[in-house]
């Protein structure tokens, strides 16, 4: 675990040297919001209307948490960073190191984007407190398990993009895999509560990703229950432990096809 | 002058072709890059889906309007990053001195810069903008403006990129300003303009030009405009200008970086 520890440490240190462009990088996010607010501004009217249980508050703190989690994660810059390393072969410099290629992309982009996310959350509860002037959180037990579900999402997040960059084993690019991966997860979860859909998709949206890595830590956040604390916390560790083996199982094969030109 | 612009419409024209048959080499990768784009795009019909079930319109604009919204959004992209893909990384290219290679060839050097590479996930991007141009009900006069409104948006987005970058014969990683005001252009792109306030509206058609890309092409379509369509021809011509204009005075500020590249 130490030696995890340490790829974790060294990457959080080589992030700490590009905090500028962190705060440059914002103003992607900032738009975006601003977006977001002015289309439920419009489509709610009346800011006391309730949409599918939902207040205008709510759906704005909504996508304020699931973009902090999608713009943090940075996945399609580690689906590249994965694709670009076994298309080039520079896979083989991690085969004899000791240790596993999977922990070690967890740990490194762990630490890669762990002042990302820090500063994107503060800066963003303190825009929208400011703006909104209603903090859904109550207590610091709702926040500890916001936190909890929303390192369990990322991580989870993790495992799927390296799955699917390995897809490059098997096939020249797997970037279109992730283009719809991540469409997925934004229209099934980032833009949209479950709650949005009709009755008999949402038991279908239980299973798919963007249930466990978008809407649970994103709901939690606006509307904190501990029945939904624990439903969402069951599904995400089936899911880590799913997404792992599926992760390991994809290098393992993967690998064996591996064939690299010296030079 | 004419025979010039001739040449130099060739030779743009012989780099992208010669840059499609290098992306052509890997048959099943690149058809299955346009078939993913097409498939990306058309979730967000999804989004709109349920934004017209709260609601009868969503900024003012019906259904169908999304359709065309979402139609040139998606095309205009498309064309511009087909043709001049380099123009989304011309900032870094600048920034590195990677500009020699063009530099020394005896052609246009932006239009040789911007012509270099493509991308051919693009394809789909076209594609699914006339896919969506014929399910919202087209007309040989709507079918013959949507193209000359793919082909002027595809122009604007290009100078709008150059234009920022620019900047980098100047300031020192502006790439990053670049990279985030050229996706904040896509993602507007693709929300109606009513959803936006006064101000924002008035920066929609100055600073982030949106409203020439997407919003008054939408107008001419639905109800035949002449005035607004002069209107995005003349803004076109007015940023392509400044684009020049921006490029060639950042230029004479340019340094190499003395990198060995060979550009056939």
């Amino acid at each position: 675990m130490r030696k995890y520890i340490y790829i974790f440490k060294s990457e959080f240190m080589s992030s700490l040297q590009y905090v500028s462009n962190v705060f440059i990088n914002y103003i992607g996010y900032f738009i975006m919001m601003f977006m977001f607010w002015n289309l439920w501004k419009y489509m709610y009217q009346d800011e006391a209307n309730l949409i599918n249980g939902y207040t205008m508050n709510q759906m704005v703190w909504y996508v304020a948490m699931t973009e902090i989690l999608w713009y943090g994660l940075g996945g399609r810059k580690l689906c590249r960073r994965i694709t670009d390393d076994v298309r080039s072969g520079n896979i083989t410099y991690n085969l004899n190191k000791p240790y596993s290629y999977v922990s070690y992309i967890i740990f490194s982009h762990l630490g890669e984007i762990l002042i990302r996310t820090i500063l994107y959350t503060v800066l963003s509860l303190t825009l929208f407190n400011s703006i909104l002037g209603e903090f859904p959180i109550g207590n610091i037990y709702e926040a500890l398990g916001v936190f909890i579900t929303a390192f369990l999402a990322i991580v989870i997040s993790i495992l799927i993009i390296t799955s699917i960059g390995l897809i490059s084993f098997f096939m020249e690019d797997a970037s279109p895999i992730y283009w719809i991966y991540s469409k997925i997860i934004l229209v099934l979860g980032t833009l949209f509560p479950v709650e949005f859909f009709p009755m008999f998709l949402q038991k279908v949206f239980k299973f798919v990703p963007a249930y466990v890595v978008s809407y649970g830590p994103a709901k939690l956040f606006v509307d904190f229950s501990i029945d939904k604390f624990v439903e969402i916390i069951i599904v995400q560790l089936c899911y880590l432990l799913v997404s792992l083996l599926v992760a390991n199982l994809i290098y393992k094969k993967g690998v064996k096809k591996l064939n690299v030109n010296g030079g | 002058m004419l025979t010039a612009a001739k040449r130099q419409f060739k030779i743009s024209m012989l780099s992208t072709k010669y840059a499609l048959m290098r992306a052509m080499v890997n048959k099943a990768t690149f058809v299955m890059s346009i078939v993913f784009m097409i498939l990306n795009n058309a979730t967000f019909i999804i989004q709109y889906l349920i934004l017209f079930s709260l609601k009868e319109d969503v900024g003012g604009y019906t259904f169908n309007q999304v359709l065309m919204l979402w139609a040139l959004a998606s095309g205009t992209f498309g064309v511009a990053h087909f043709f001049f893909k380099k123009a989304f990384n011309l900032s870094e290219t600048i920034t590195n001195g990677k500009l020699d290679a063009y530099i020394v060839q005896p052609k246009n050097i932006l239009l040789q810069a911007l012509t270099s590479d493509i991308d051919s996930s693009a394809i789909g991007d076209m594609l699914y903008g006339f896919i969506l141009i014929f399910v919202s009900g087209i007309t040989i006069k709507k079918f013959i403006f949507f193209t000359i409104f793919l082909i002027l948006g595809g122009f604007i987005h290009v100078a709008f990129a150059v234009i920022l970058a620019s900047f980098s014969f100047w300031i020192s990683r502006s790439d990053i300003i670049a990279d985030t005001f050229n996706s904040m252009i896509t993602h507007i792109n693709t929300y109606p303009e009513g959803i936006f306030g006064g101000i924002t509206r008035v920066v929609l058609y100055t600073l982030i030009p949106v409203g020439f890309i997407s919003y008054v092409p939408v107008q001419v379509l639905t109800s035949f405009n002449i005035m607004s369509f002069i209107y995005v021809l003349l803004f076109t011509a007015f940023i392509i200008g400044l684009a020049f204009f921006m490029f060639y005075k950042g230029l004479k500020k340019y340094s190499s970086s003395n990198l060995m590249i060979s550009k056939i």
